[in-house]
């Protein structure tokens, strides 16, 4: 396929890979962080950390968007879906993260009309066919997603759907990657910034993470070559005392973004003062809710929601992986009481969770390894 | 018992696979072609090389025309493609 095989060729891979063995200082430590879950799964896929030297470190970031939206935003979700009349609408994902008592597809199970979509827009559809009853499309996503909700908004607004309701947990990337940077439990060499999040909000919201905290970053695309490139561009930028934001993704993302997105993003959402991250906690100014313009549109505020805060539970590790402080196998329940089947961590549920693209791709390698 | 009907639904939805990725919630956009367009609502449908088609929005890269190369996350194309191969 044009603009993908071109980028998985082994051969080019070994190229690559044989020059960053040249790049790495012999006894130093580098640890890099994926800030995104699509990185996060095609390092595992593609076996990429195999092809680094054993001194390179990749940590998984918390840029999965449903590796990090908290229990209780769940439940709110499930309170919505239970509301007489209501079809709930959402990604598929999502129907599998556990709140605190139980799913969304529990809640399916137990009658609640909940309906999977692969975007906004056919939950739109869904909304157009079913006049007569409440639609609530559950939004969630980085800044890649939430263009793609401000427009569904937009035109429902324009060809008058009374019926179409978001329920909004979109989440800003720049937020809590600064959280990160200040937490004194982790000590990175650079970062991997995420390749679709920056075709909407371009490269210079990163400039900070050089300027003000001295780590290079390499914005990358999603196919085993990007992300090697990435790589080799950022210990280029360290073997050459250089500290910079450097755009590998270059095919894809403008260093401004889409202007246009943004403008459509700031015309329906505004930030919300802060924000709850599963193993996290509350960052300031991290996620968005709907504009006063568009509040008719607010399950949160046609509907209500509970909106009790949940801890998460004791066993999951969830919040250091997203940290990156542990790896997925060394949380206590990994591969046991948590698996992609039944779920304990969010980190478990989205094929993009750190734990559930070790589980199925890297503990092979590593259960080989230890034997 | 609830649960056995969960697990029951799960395995009856067309759920994203967590071994092949899902689109929308992973930051995984794909690149597809523009083969019609409904100017009107700003809509085109796109395709892939494998046949499979789908509405996307192109509000955010208009003017769009067949032919062109885009790149789409959840319905809706968030930037257009240019050529370029890897050195």
């Amino acid at each position: 396929m044009k603009y993908v095989d071109e980028f998985r060729d082994p051969a080019l891979g070994e190229v690559l890979a044989g020059e960053i063995l040249g790049l790495v200082e012999p006894g130093r430590h580098y640890k890099f962080m994926e800030v995104c879950g699509g990185h996060t799964h095609s390092i595992y896929k593609y076996g990429i950390d195999d092809l680094l030297p054993a001194n390179v470190e990749l940590v998984h970031g918390p840029g999965c968007p449903v590796c990090v939206i908290p229990m209780g935003r769940v439940d709110d979700g499930i309170s919505l879906a239970h509301q007489p009349d209501v079809i709930f609408t959402c990604f598929g994902d999502m129907l599998r993260v556990p709140g605190s008592d139980g799913t969304l597809l529990d809640a399916k199970a137990e009658g609640a009309d909940i309906r999977m979509v692969y975007s906004p827009l056919d939950a739109l559809r869904i909304a157009k066919a079913n006049p007569e009853r409440p639609v609530i499309f559950f939004a969630i996503g980085f800044e890649t997603t939430a263009p793609s909700t401000a427009l569904t908004l937009k035109r429902a607004k324009a060809e008058g759907v009374s019926n179409f309701f978001c329920m909004c947990n979109h989440v800003t990337i720049v937020p809590p990657l600064r959280a990160l940077l200040d937490s004194p439990d982790l000590r990175l060499d650079g970062f991997i910034g995420p390749g679709h999040v920056s075709t909407v909000v371009g490269v210079r919201p990163f400039e900070f993470i050089p300027a003000e905290y001295g780590k290079p970053i390499s914005v990358a695309g999603f196919e085993p070559l990007d992300v090697l490139h990435a790589i080799h561009m950022i210990l280029t930028q360290l073997k050459e005392g250089r500290c910079e934001v450097e755009n590998q993704y270059a095919r894809v993302v403008p260093y401004d973004g889409n202007p246009r997105a943004l403008q459509v993003m700031s015309e329906v959402f505004e930030l919300r003062p802060h924000f709850e991250w599963r193993g996290m906690g509350f960052i300031s100014q991290s996620g968005l809710k709907l504009s006063e313009a568009y509040a008719d549109m607010d399950a949160e505020i046609q509907y209500g929601v509970p909106g009790i805060r949940v801890a998460d539970p004791k066993a999951c590790q969830c919040g250091e992986v997203l940290k990156g402080v542990i790896k997925p196998w060394e949380c206590k329940v990994f591969g046991s009481g948590c698996t992609p089947e039944r779920p304990i961590g969010t980190c478990m549920v989205s094929s993009e969770g750190a734990c559930a693209a070790y589980y199925n791709y890297g503990r092979f390698a590593r259960e080989r390894e230890v034997v | 018992m609830s649960r056995i009907i969960a697990d029951a639904a799960a395995a009856l939805a067309p759920t994203c696979d967590y071994t092949t990725g899902c689109i929308t919630c992973g930051d995984v956009a794909i690149p597809l072609t523009v083969l019609r367009l409904d100017e009107e609502r700003g809509l085109a449908l796109c395709g892939d090389e494998d046949g499979n088609s789908e509405t996307v929005e192109t509000d955010l890269v208009a003017p769009v025309a067949p032919g062109d190369r885009l790149l789409v996350h959840a319905g809706t194309a968030i930037a257009r493609l240019t050529e370029e191969a890897p050195e």
